[in-house]
Formats: structure tokens, sequence, C-alpha cells
């Protein structure tokens, strides 16, 4: 499924033959990748399968040994990727020293989010944060760093979510509410590897998997059935 | 503009909030000039030969040290990830590094500036001295925070900074020294020696500015 | 381009034909050169004739530097771990030659000046040079052969270290003769004949064993990365 032709809606992510190599060890080897804009794919495999090195390839972290993609039709080196994505990694993103309030601020300022304080506020209601917004993030549990990190992830409105075990450290009310605000939330792709297979039901439209480094089972393609996107 | 504001805001807050570390690169420069003071004998005569040289080895050691913490703290948050995934340049992140630093250093180098005043009965804080004391921190803070960057998952990292930083800075310490000796009366001119460090923050600026970016790339 | 590519690697092929016995012939004629048949210098005795080992060994240690520093770029440029093996190979190679500069200065200015070292302008840029350099090697080595980003943090450092050695000789030159100090070496400005050819022999000689050293160096570096290549494959292998 391309850009080209009429009718033809331009995919979230479009890979093609991604590679890298890490110190003599091929990770992702020629991975292949479309997903339609508004589906929800979760990326499974076992430890090591490279489920990491793909996301954070696909996230502009890191710079693939070999091959090409495209964010939403812009090809990737490109200054308007970073406003397209937002990011969801292993580790929260956070800093510690400054309260959800400040954190959320500074990275409103730096994405140029407008009508911030508005944003804020919503976000940090949310996420349950709005009454602790001046405690110091160190304090928090994990399960608040993780809905943090999900506002600061979605501040600025992403068209595109890539997540890498986003459930992790989230109770059931959590996850819930990941759940409502990206990993089903109408309009937003996503790509989230996961290990929570009995949860996938909830919100994936496809799957990808991973086996040492190569796709081995792809329903990306399918597009979702939502409006906004074009079969 | 607001963005660089904005990081540059983010990185001055970081450094009070973090303020223990750099108390403890004041400490640092403290003792250091006190030692200076025991090895050389610096109770007794004319110790302003002498003065330049335990001024600049003081303030360079300590901007050697504290250089890397900032930077490692954004790498165990993963904040700089966060970073260098938002629309803001590269360059960007730098210069809000360095202009923490800068500052941070000047007043620790300032604090400096007033005990030697006062244990050594010396002017030092005439206008000159502490313009000379700016343009040579500016150059060797480009060069030590890009140096930072480099520590990240090296081992004995702290030891391998001053090795790494200081061969590279001895234009720097050569120029500030005879420059802060001349503008205490021991020499000539400042003339060449303001050139030197002028030249010299300059190039190493733009060199780390330059540079910045192909040291973060992943 | 591709043509000049492949015409230098076809070069590169012949190196183990070609280096070993230039290296050799010449080094030889330089020590009988040096030795026998150079004239005897008049004031400064049979000392002088390291000079046809310090001079050569000086240029060719600048010459190897500037390779690291091309090597640098060149690997920031292609990303390719081969240039970052080139890099390493001739700063080990340059650092040795720094060291014999060090060494050939101090055993020649002790006669002379009466010390093993005067802090003379040239002398005291190349210790700093032997610094840096030294410093790159231990920087980049405390990593593995294959990490990515040290070599791309070392062959940034290269980079600065040979944009700073001007400034470092600029600086040093001032530090020296900006401060009332007697000039005690200078190089004979004319060298007869016998002596000028003696020279010559020595720059291809020490060239030559310089250049087949880096050579040699840079293939040692490649097969450790080939090495900790084969290892983290088996690694990767066992666990996935």
């Amino acid at each position: 499924m391309t850009t080209e032709g009429g009718g033809t809606a331009v995919p979230a992510i479009d890979a093609r033959a991604l590679t890298r190599q890490y110190g003599g060890v091929t990770v992702v080897r020629g991975i292949d990748l479309t997903l339609p804009a508004g589906s929800k794919t979760a990326l499974l495999g076992s430890n090591g399968a490279g489920k990491t090195t793909l996301l954070k390839m696909l996230s502009t972290l890191l710079t693939p040994t070999s091959g090409t993609f495209w964010i939403q039709g812009h090809k990737v080196p490109s200054p308007r990727v970073a406003r397209s994505i937002g990011v969801l990694g292993h580790s929260p993103m956070l800093y510690e020293d400054f309260t959800p309030l400040e954190n959320l601020r500074f990275f409103a300022r730096i994405y140029e989010v407008p009508d911030a304080e508005a944003r804020i506020e919503e976000l940090l209601r949310r996420v349950g944060l709005w009454l602790r917004r001046h405690e110091q993030t160190a304090i928090l549990s994990r399960g608040y760093h993780q809905r943090l990190a999900l506002a600061r992830a979605l501040i600025h409105s992403p068209a595109v979510l890539i997540a890498d075990e986003p459930e992790t450290g989230l109770d059931p009310e959590g996850v819930a509410l990941l759940d409502e605000m990206a990993l089903a939330a109408p309009g937003l792709t996503v790509l989230a590897a996961t290990h929570r297979i009995d949860h996938i039901d909830a919100w994936a439209t496809g799957v990808v998997r991973l086996e040492r480094g190569r796709v081995v089972e792809d329903t990306s393609s399918v597009a979702p059935l939502t409006e906004g996107a074009t079969a | 503009m607001s963005v660089l504001m904005a990081v540059v805001g983010k990185d001055l807050q970081l450094a009070w909030r973090n303020r223990e570390g750099w108390l403890s690169a004041m400490a640092f420069a403290t003792i250091a000039v006190l030692t200076y003071s025991f090895a050389f004998d610096l109770a007794t005569g004319d110790v302003r030969p002498l003065l330049p040289g335990v001024l600049w080895t003081t303030f360079l050691f300590a901007g050697v040290f504290a250089a890397g913490q900032s930077f490692q703290d954004e790498v165990d948050d993963g904040t700089f990830d966060a970073l260098l995934l938002s629309p803001v340049d590269p360059t960007v992140i730098f210069i809000g590094k360095l202009v923490a630093n800068l500052i941070a250093l000047l007043i620790i180098e300032f604090a400096q500036l007033i005990l030697a005043t006062i244990l050594f009965d010396v002017g030092l804080l005439t206008p000159q001295l502490l313009g000379i004391v700016l343009i040579g921190t500016i150059g060797y803070v480009s060069l030590t925070t890009l140096l930072a960057t480099m520590g990240g998952h090296v081992r004995g990292r702290s030891v391998l900074m001053p090795v790494l930083a200081l061969p590279l800075l001895i234009p720097l310490l050569i120029g500030a020294v005879r420059a802060t000796g001349a503008s205490l009366g021991l020499e000539a001119g400042t003339g060449p020696w303001m050139l030197l460090l002028m030249v010299f923050a300059a190039w190493s600026t733009l060199a780390a500015v330059l540079l910045f970016p192909t040291a973060v790339e992943q | 381009m591709n043509a000049l590519a492949i015409l230098l690697a076809r070069v590169y092929e012949w190196r183990w034909v070609v280096l070993p016995p230039v290296a050799g012939v010449a080094m030889m004629a330089m020590i009988v050169g040096a030795l026998v048949a150079a004239p005897r210098e008049i004031i400064e005795g049979e000392v002088q004739r390291l000079m046809y080992l310090h001079v050569p060994s000086a240029v060719t240690m600048y010459a190897a530097f500037g390779f690291t520093a091309f090597a640098s770029v060149m690997f920031l440029w292609k990303r390719d771990m081969r240039w970052d093996a080139a890099a390493r190979g001739s700063a080990v190679v340059g650092v040795f030659l720094c060291g014999m500069v060090l060494a050939t200065g101090a055993i020649w200015g002790k006669p002379i000046w009466g010390v093993y070292w005067s802090w003379d302008a040239r002398l005291t840029t190349t210790l700093i040079l032997f610094l840096i350099y030294s410093a790159y090697l231990l920087a980049r080595s405390v990593a593995g052969p294959l990490d990515e980003q040290a070599a791309r943090f070392a062959a940034i450092f290269a980079i600065i270290g040979v944009a700073d050695i001007p400034i470092i000789q600029m600086s040093v030159r001032w530090w020296r003769t900006l401060h009332p100090q007697p000039i005690v070496f200078q190089t004979n400005p004319a060298l007869p004949g016998e002596m000028l050819i003696v020279l010559l022999i020595g720059f291809i000689a020490i060239f030559a064993l310089a250049t087949w050293l880096i050579s040699l160096q840079t293939d040692t570096e490649r097969a450790a990365q080939r090495v900790s290549a084969l290892r983290a494959e088996v690694d990767h292998r066992e666990i996935a």
C-alpha cells in the first residue's frame, strides 16, 4: 500500500529495507513496513528480536545502517517529522528535578504548543496529576511517571505515537487511561511494542511480529474502520 | 528564539536545582587555592608572579571536573533523548548547556577572585582582569562542554576528562596566565595575550557548536 | 572518483610487496649515510648525526597525525569503521614517531645545551602533541573496537586536536619569545650537499617505514574489529 495513485491516503509510517547493525551484529534486517494513517499496530517479538531498535529508528533517535522511511509522507530526516511523532520509550524521559507542571511547560514551549496552559491543565487532569502538579517528579511512583510520560508524549498532539511497552508500571486504571488517550484514540496512528498479548484485542487493528530482526508476520496494512482514513 | 530561551532557562533551572554539584566544584576550587598557598608558600613576599598560574590552574581543573555532570544527569533521566526527538536544533541544546556551565563557572571564579584578593592582598577585581577571566572562561567552557558529551558510557570518565581537555587548552592557559600577569603589572602588554585569548575563545566555541550535532547523533 | 578509488585500492594491495624492501633498503642507506658517509659537523660533533633521525621523524609524525585527522573526517562522513581503524593505526605510529622526536631531541640536546630539555618551542609543541594523541588512543581504547559512538567521539577529538595544533604552536612560540629568554636552539641554516642527501634518504626511509607500520597497525585494528564482530554474532545467536 503506497502513496501513489488516487484515493489512497498517505501512510503514517512507510519503511523500506530498514537495517541496523551494532558492533558487527545485525539487529534489524531489511524491514519493510507500511502503516496506514489511523491504524493501531502491535509490535510483537521475544526479547532481542529487534523491537526496541526498530522503534528507536522509526522515532528518529537512531540512524539506520541502511534503508529509508517516511513519516506522514516526509522522508526522514526532515524537520517536520519531530512534530508529528510522540514517543513513549522504555524510560519516561522526564526531568526528575522538575515538577509535572514544569516538565509539561518546558515540552510545550519547545514544541511550540498553542494555548499551552490550557492544554497542560487538560492533560494533567486526565492523567490524575493536576492536584500533584507542584510536587517533584522524582518522588512520583512508577505508575505516575508513566502517566506523566504519556502526557509528555501527547502534549503536541502528534499524528503518530511510537511506544515501547507502554503498559509497564500502570495499574488497570492507568491502562484504561492509556487506551483512551493513546492506544485506542481515534485518528492517532499507533505502533506499540508490547508483551501484553491479552490486552491487544482492546486496541490493535493489526500485528507485526519480529523474530531475529526480521518481520515474520504482518497484518498491519488492514486499514482501520474509523472515519478519516480511506481504505 | 523563544525555544532558545526555553532551553537556556531549563538548563539554568536545572543547574540551580542541582546546585550541590556546583557547590562541590566551588569547594574544590577553594581547597585548590589553599593547597597552592601551602605548596608554594604564598604567605610571604610578593605572590603576584605566582598568582595567575594558581588562579588559572584552579579554574581549569574546576571547569574540567564539573563539566560532565549536567549532561550525565540528562542522559540518565532520558531527557537528552527527549530533546533530540523534539524539533529543537541540537545546536540550541548545546548552547543551553554552555550558558548554564558558563554562568556557574563564572560565579565560582568570582568567588575565588574575592578569596585570593583577601588572602594575598592583591587587587584582583579590576574590570580588566574580570574581562580576561570572562573571555578565558568562554574559551575553555566550550571545549569542556563538548568533551563532556563524550563521557556518557565510558568507565573512568572523570579521570579521562582532564587528560583529554587539558592538552587542548594549553594555548588558553598560556594566554590567560600571561594576560592576567600583565594586568597585575608583571609584564609589558596584555595585547598579544588578549588576542590569543579571543582567537581561542572564538575558535573553540565555533568548533564545539559545529561538532556537537555530529557528536550526539546515534 | 570511483576509478581513483579502485586505483588506490590496487596500489594498497601491493603494499606488502613494495614497502618492506623500500623501507629496509632506505633505512640501511640512511644508517650508513648518517654514521659513515655524512661529514662530521664541526660545532656539535657526532651527536649531530641524530638529525638524520630527528628531522624526518618530526615531519613524518606530522604527516601521520594529519592522516589521523583525515581518516577521522572520512569516518564521520562515511560511517565506515575501516576509517576508524586507519585513524587509530596512524595515531599509534604518530605517537611512536613523536616519542622518537622527543628522545632524539633530548639525547641531541644534552651535549649541546647541557640539559635534556630546554623548553624550546618546537619540542614543547611536540610534547603537547604527544599528550593529545596519547589521550586520543587512550580514550578510544577504553571502548570496544566496534563501538561506533566511541569511534565518533574519538574522531571529533582528533579533528579538534589537529585544528588546535597551529594555535598551540603560535601560543608556545609567543610564550617562549615574548618573555626574555636566551635562544638556545637553531637549525643550521645551510647544510652541505652530502648532509642534504643523507637527510633526503632519511626522509624516504622514515616515511616508508611509517607507511608500512601504519598499514600494519591498521590491519591489526581491522582484525580486532572482526574478532569483536564474530564474538558479538556468536553471542547473539546463542541468545536468540
